[in-house]
């Protein structure tokens, strides 16, 4: 990148740096990042620090516009955002604080299988997968869905997906939201984005969206991996999907119609992808219902995945699913806006969270946990990318305190996919995988080498960050075996 | 195709595109945009598809994403990759085009394009002629 950002930065402790309100005049509150000297450096390569800056000038904005170690340029906020705003003080919704992908989250299974077990079945498995989970710019699933289904799915989530067998009420207890945010809107989804979503269900999309195969390699917390039955070596499966086509039209409508609301709430953002209105106005509202019925579609749709996989699961192994313990940790969401209740001054406010490029993170005890995982805080799910590892982290009191209960959520990009694409050669990327034990198989020619290791941060140090900051806690991290790439 | 630019941006995609007029300048980037996300598998390509769009906005900038926009969702919901576009009216707030595709089937594909964005747009008209900056979320 040939611009590098000026943006002043004060450091707070070792773990945060603030842009000062008087920056730009008009930043209603300043800007908090979390990182280290190091991250630092890769952050101001590019101009994710201005949009930070820019996320401050939102209406009724509370405390900061924070950022997590994973920051990267976006559009709006930059990915990596974290903020909240105060209905109750003209606070806004944007649909940009959410991004095209609504509710692009992940989820992370376990299995009974030792690395051991398995290591001669990798390939047949990554192919099996490959062949049965519809991936790549445009896909259908084979999980047909009629009109009114489609419906059912807006408003249900998950609950659709496991009332037509395809999972149990325990996957619905282990996934953000029970895998079904009340207050969805069908009415609010235009035509166009029924459309597009019809025929996507089940299909996992093309980019950054994966599913791999792990074995752990490393367990910090030993109470936390006990009562998670988590041990080391042990295999588990990762998936990564959105709401595809749906998702990004909701975003797309309402972009279009909020782009008039700046004018009419009399609104001033530096950037018009902020565009926004109030939680309270009808735009607003409308919004928020539409945005629902897309995540609630995002996770219909990674349980039909988890279900294809299993299934796959099922044919290579000749035994049950439960058989193989094939059982679900958590799915989180990683592109949202919730209404949430958050203590600010000593007071229970509800506001409104936008986490885009950030994961909820809620610690021990939190009402919205469910009991199973009420001691040991929400487990948090962090990918990195197809050469390094991935982690499962638990929520902790301080982000509750800090972040409004929200972390980072994965490695975040370094490299620009132009750069990448000139920099790295297919051929090669794939034998030094292969030389670390891991099998890719993808449907896009350009996803690998877009998608390659050198292309990220290093998820290591990120989550080192977010561990040593305390808004999270490691519990074990996890390497790639197979990855399966949209 | 050697109309447009690359823009360097971390996650996503972004375009510069010349043109000696707007007409130009808006069938330049939609040509892009589809160039960037599949490329013909076949020297020729039969069953076309002609689709008529029509697109208002409050000013140019707003009816330049939206175009794209409208052209990515008809691409995804018609299974459509669009190679050829006609426009038949462009002003400050309406346009009226014809884009005319062939099925994605007959591509090979790249990397889906999710939505153009505000974010850093640039429209501008000067003695070199149009250019346009979009970035697009990948």
């Amino acid at each position: 990148m040939s611009e590098i950002a000026q943006v002043p930065l004060e450091k707070i402790d070792n773990y945060r740096w603030r842009i000062p309100k008087s920056y730009k005049p008009g930043m209603r509150v300043p800007g908090i990042i979390y990182a280290d000297e190091k991250l630092l450096k890769d952050i101001r390569q590019d101009k994710a620090l201005e949009q930070v800056a820019n996320v401050a000038f939102l209406p009724g904005i509370v405390n900061a516009s924070l950022a997590m170690p994973d920051i990267h340029w976006g559009y709006g906020p930059s990915i990596g955002a974290v903020f909240a705003t105060d209905p109750d003080a003209d606070g806004v919704i944007t649909p940009a604080g959410v991004g095209f992908d609504v509710n692009c989250g992940i989820r992370l299974l376990k299995t009974n299988f030792q690395y051991e077990d398995i290591k001669d079945k990798i390939k047949d498995l990554v192919y099996a997968l490959f062949n049965d989970i519809p991936s790549g710019l445009g896909s259908k699933g084979d999980i047909r869905v009629s009109a009114k289904e489609e419906r059912e799915i807006l408003v249900n989530g998950s609950k659709w997906a496991v009332e037509n067998g395809y999972g149990t009420q325990e996957d619905l207890e282990c996934t953000e939201e029970y895998g079904a945010i009340q207050g969805a809107d069908p009415q609010a989804v235009s035509d166009r984005a029924y459309e597009r979503g019809k025929a996507q269900s089940g299909t996992l999309g093309s980019g950054n969206h994966f599913l791999e195969i792990q074995v752990i390699d490393q367990l910090y917390g030993r109470d936390i991996c006990d009562e998670l039955g988590l041990t080391l070596g042990q295999i588990t499966i990762m998936i990564h999907s959105g709401s595809r086509g749906l998702g990004y039209q909701v975003c797309d409508d309402y972009t279009r119609s909020m782009i008039h609301c700046l004018q009419k709430y009399n609104i001033n953002v530096p950037d018009r992808q902020l565009a926004c209105a109030p939680v309270n106005s009808p735009e607003g509202k409308a919004y928020l219902g539409a945005m629902k019925c897309a995540a609630n579609y995002a996770w219909a749709n990674r349980q039909c995945l988890m279900y294809l996989t299993r299934q796959v699961f099922e044919r290579v192994f000749g035994m049950s699913w439960q058989k193989m313990g094939m059982d679900l940790i958590y799915d989180v969401a990683h592109n949202i806006a919730k209404i949430e209740k958050h203590v600010i001054n000593g007071k229970e406010k509800t506001l409104c969270i936008h986490r885009k490029g950030a994961t909820r993170a809620f610690p021990p005890g939190h009402p919205a946990l469910p009991d199973r995982y009420k001691k040991t805080g929400q487990p948090v799910i962090i990918p990195g990318d197809m050469g390094r590892n991935s982690y499962l982290l638990v929520g902790t009191q301080k982000a509750m305190e800090e972040t409004f209960g929200s972390t980072c959520h994965g490695a975040g990009r370094l490299m620009s996919r132009t750069a990448a694409t000139k920099s790295i050669n297919l051929d090669a990327l794939l034998k030094e995988l292969e030389s670390k034990g891991i099998m890719v198989k993808a449907s896009g020619r350009g996803t690998i080498v877009e998608e390659a290791p050198a292309a990220y941060k290093d998820v290591n140090e990120v989550v080192d960050v977010v561990h040593n900051a305390g808004i999270s806690k490691r519990v074990c991290r996890m390497r790639p075996l197979g990855v399966i790439k949209g | 195709m050697d109309n447009y630019e690359l823009i360097e941006h971390t996650a996503d995609i972004g375009i510069r595109v010349k043109a000696d007029n707007l007409d130009d300048l808006f069938k330049n980037a939609a040509l892009a945009m589809f160039d960037i996300m599949a490329k013909r598998q076949t020297p020729t390509i039969a069953g076309q598809t002609q689709i008529e769009i029509k697109q208002k906005a409050d000013d140019l900038e707003e009816l330049f994403v939206n175009w794209l926009n409208e052209l990515l969702c008809l691409s995804a919901t018609k299974e459509l990759i669009f190679c050829a576009f006609q426009i038949n009216k462009l002003d400050e707030n309406t346009l009226k085009a014809i884009a005319i595709g062939s099925n994605i089937k007959n591509y090979r594909v790249n990397t889906e394009i999710k939505a153009a964005t505000y974010h850093q747009l640039k429209l501008k008209n000067d003695e070199s002629g149009w250019q346009a900056e979009v970035i697009f979320d990948v």
